[in-house]
């Protein structure tokens, strides 16, 4: 039964738009997101612990994660998916999560695992079918879309960023009327 | 005396009283995006009343952030998360007054002679022969300043990429656009800040306003009112930004469906209508594409500069395996969604190199495999790549690595969704004959939807006849990129432009 339940469950994440996510999320502001979706303790705990692994920024020239508010703009990025979709997702996230105590068996969730045996994990997914293929990948587009959007964090590896009113660069407005039509 | 420039009015949902609107025109589109905003300024230009129905909303140029999260957000359908019914290719289109045109790389070619001769022999459009739309793609040339980068318009990562094609014997070349005095931001699908791109949103729609066009943006049209086949008004519903609906209804002697390949089916899907052939939805092409980075010793800052700058490929032989491939780059959200980095310090090390990358984009001709339907009220856009596509597919990976080490590179990246890297040219070959197809495997985005209301001259096998009008509607035109009968293999946005000047012409012509 329980077998059936789990088949069933990712037959359904089947329709989920994992892979291809292109999560979107707030405006240039590095702050935290301001109608985002309430993640459950849960959802947040996994997506921190996500990002610890993904994103080891201690000691390198990047920003440092906990600058940015990660958590909070998934959030953000989630709140704009539709809810049938959004149901979807944080089914992918729970199974992602509790997955841990089958999947490679560490008879523990994922956020309780230490850094490397997470990251084992997050590989021991990318290997896996579709489905794993899918949830990883979308965790992990939406840790690093939730920490690129920071402005300051793409310019420390030399991203510019917005520059057309920071440089000063006109507007052209509408282009002229065009002057002859030949093919008529 | 400075010259008058034409000015864009545009009715928001916040400007329509509560009791909601009754227009009538003579024409009414739906869409204001490549071939909605072509035909309306065409046919304001030959005398006729037009009203223009844009589902997504009016933003100024000036309110452009160039930060694509946001642009993601504001701009796109779905606020960028449109995907296939597995979820594993993203299908971004513009919504937004001007349509995808506001966010696309402003990348022109005409449609492959090889294309329009295979839609005269399987689809008998004899009238779209290079030569007959010749004077429409030179029209919208001129109209759009559509020109080839000129050395200053072409970066560093633009450079790299027409050098190593040239040594190894592909074609390169900078590439053509629509812009007018570049300012090089880079951000062209975050949206032209500085209206230097010649989207529709600066070019035709003010065009067409400054005739008279009456245009309204946040309202989806939704059902049709149909007599004796014919369309004889569209009702849709705005919604204003307190969230409340209002009716407007548009009765019109001709109308014109330009909502793109995946809006205009579902339109007619949703409303029963014109599927004599039972073609509506189906034949879903739409370009996958891959991103590939290539790492060099030297910076090259691949996002500094037009947005795509040169191409290569083989593009006149587009049904003979022919691949294009187009050098650009956008900042460190779309690097991170365009190929898989790794995790951990591997992938913080990755993106710190990021400014090393040589970056390309691949297109390829794929077959009609796909079809949009609604589920419920839901939309699905299935489809999952062909495996004669996905041979398609390699051959363009298996470029794009050969030319960047011929350009020097060190490393290459492919876009799987687990991390995966050629280290040397002598294992190209077996790095990407050991690719296979399957979901979730590799990091594909759709920027051309395309095909789903094909065009053709046989009434069972098409939606669409050759003039634009609909096999099964009197007064229904569809000029959108829905109508191709098989895919272009390069940007279809002057073919979308050029057809629906053709289009247009030939109403005109009808009286």
């Amino acid at each position: 039964m329980k077998h059936k339940l789990y088949r069933r469950t990712f037959t359904k994440l089947g329709l989920l738009s994992g892979g291809a996510l292109v999560i979107p999320a707030i405006g240039p502001a590095p702050a935290a997101a301001s109608a985002a979706v309430a993640l459950t303790a849960d959802e947040r705990m996994l997506i921190e612990a996500f990002s610890e692994a993904l994103l080891p920024t201690e000691g390198t020239s990047l920003k440092p994660r906990s600058d940015v508010p990660i958590v909070d703009n998934v959030g953000h990025a989630l709140s704009l998916l539709d809810e049938p979709t959004l149901e979807q997702v944080r089914i992918g996230l729970k199974l992602f999560d509790y997955g841990a105590y089958v999947v490679g068996f560490h008879l523990t969730r994922f956020v309780n695992l230490s850094v490397e045996r997470r990251l084992a994990y997050i590989h021991r997914w990318e290997d896996g079918i579709a489905m794993q293929r899918g949830i990883v990948d979308l965790l992990k587009k939406l840790t690093y879309v939730g920490y690129w959007q920071d402005i300051e964090a793409g310019r420390a590896i030399g991203y510019r960023g917005p520059v057309s009113v920071a440089g000063g660069i006109p507007n052209l407005g509408n282009a002229p009327m065009p002057k002859s039509e030949s093919t008529r | 005396m400075s010259e008058h420039l034409p000015v864009l009015r545009v009715m928001e949902p916040g400007t329509i009283p509560a009791r909601g609107l009754n227009l009538k025109a003579d024409v009414v589109i739906i869409g204001s995006g490549a071939s909605g905003a072509v035909m309306a300024y065409e046919l304001c230009r030959a005398g006729a009343e037009v009203v223009v129905l844009e589902a997504g909303p009016y933003i100024r140029s000036t309110e452009f952030q160039e930060h694509a999260p946001t642009a993601l957000e504001t701009l796109y359908a779905d606020h960028g998360n449109q995907v296939n019914t597995t979820g594993d290719l993203s299908v971004l289109q513009g919504k937004c007054i001007g349509g995808s045109t506001v966010v696309n790389a402003a990348v022109c070619f005409r449609a492959p002679d090889q294309v329009l001769e295979h839609w005269i022999t399987e689809y008998g459009l004899e009238n779209l022969a290079p030569e007959a739309l010749a004077p429409y793609f030179e029209r919208v040339e001129r109209n759009l300043s559509i020109h080839q980068n000129a050395p200053h318009e072409v970066n560093y990562n633009g450079r790299l990429l027409i050098e190593g094609a040239k040594k190894i014997g592909i074609p390169a070349e900078a590439t053509t656009r629509n812009v007018k005095n570049c300012a090089l931001s880079g951000h062209c699908i975050s949206a032209c800040r500085t209206d230097r791109k010649q989207s529709m949103l600066v070019t035709y729609l003010p065009w067409a306003s400054e005739l008279g066009a009456t245009i309204l943006s946040g309202t989806q049209a939704e059902t049709f009112e149909v007599r004796n086949r014919r369309i004889n008004a569209v009702n849709a519903v705005a919604v204003d930004e307190d969230g409340a609906e209002k009716a407007v209804r548009v009765e019109a002697g001709l109308v014109v469906v330009a909502a793109g390949a995946i809006q205009t089916p579902l339109l007619f899907q949703k409303n029963a209508l014109g599927n004599s052939s039972g073609q509506v939805g189906l034949n879903f092409a739409c370009h996958p594409s891959l991103a590939v980075f290539g790492e060099h010793d030297q910076d090259i800052y691949a996002w500094v500069g037009a947005t795509i700058t040169a191409h290569a490929g083989d593009i006149e032989n587009p049904l003979k395996g022919g691949y294009l491939l187009e050098a650009g780059m956008v900042g460190p959200v779309v690097t991170s969604t365009w190929v898989d980095g790794g995790a951990g310090s591997e992938y913080v090390e990755f993106m710190q190199r990021s400014k090393r990358f040589q970056a390309a984009v691949t297109l390829i001709h794929d077959h009609n495999v796909g079809r949009v339907f609604l589920d419920g009220d839901r939309k699905r856009i299935e489809y999952d790549i062909d495996d004669r596509d996905f041979e398609a597919l390699r051959e363009a990976l298996r470029g794009t690595a050969r030319i960047y080490f011929a350009a020097g590179a060190k490393r290459v990246y492919l876009p799987t969704t687990r991390r995966t890297t050629i280290e040397s040219a002598d294992a190209i070959d077996s790095a990407i004959n050991a690719l296979t197809n399957g979901k979730h495997k590799y990091r594909l985005t759709s920027y051309h939807p395309q095909g789903t209301m094909r065009m053709g001259a046989d009434p069972s096998r098409s939606v669409v006849g050759p003039d634009g009008r609909c096999h099964d509607l009197d007064n229904v035109y569809v000029p959108d990129a829905s109508l191709f009968p098989s895919s272009l293999l390069v940007n279809p946005q002057l073919t979308v432009y050029g057809m629906a000047s053709y289009i247009a012409d030939g109403i005109v012509a009808r009286g």
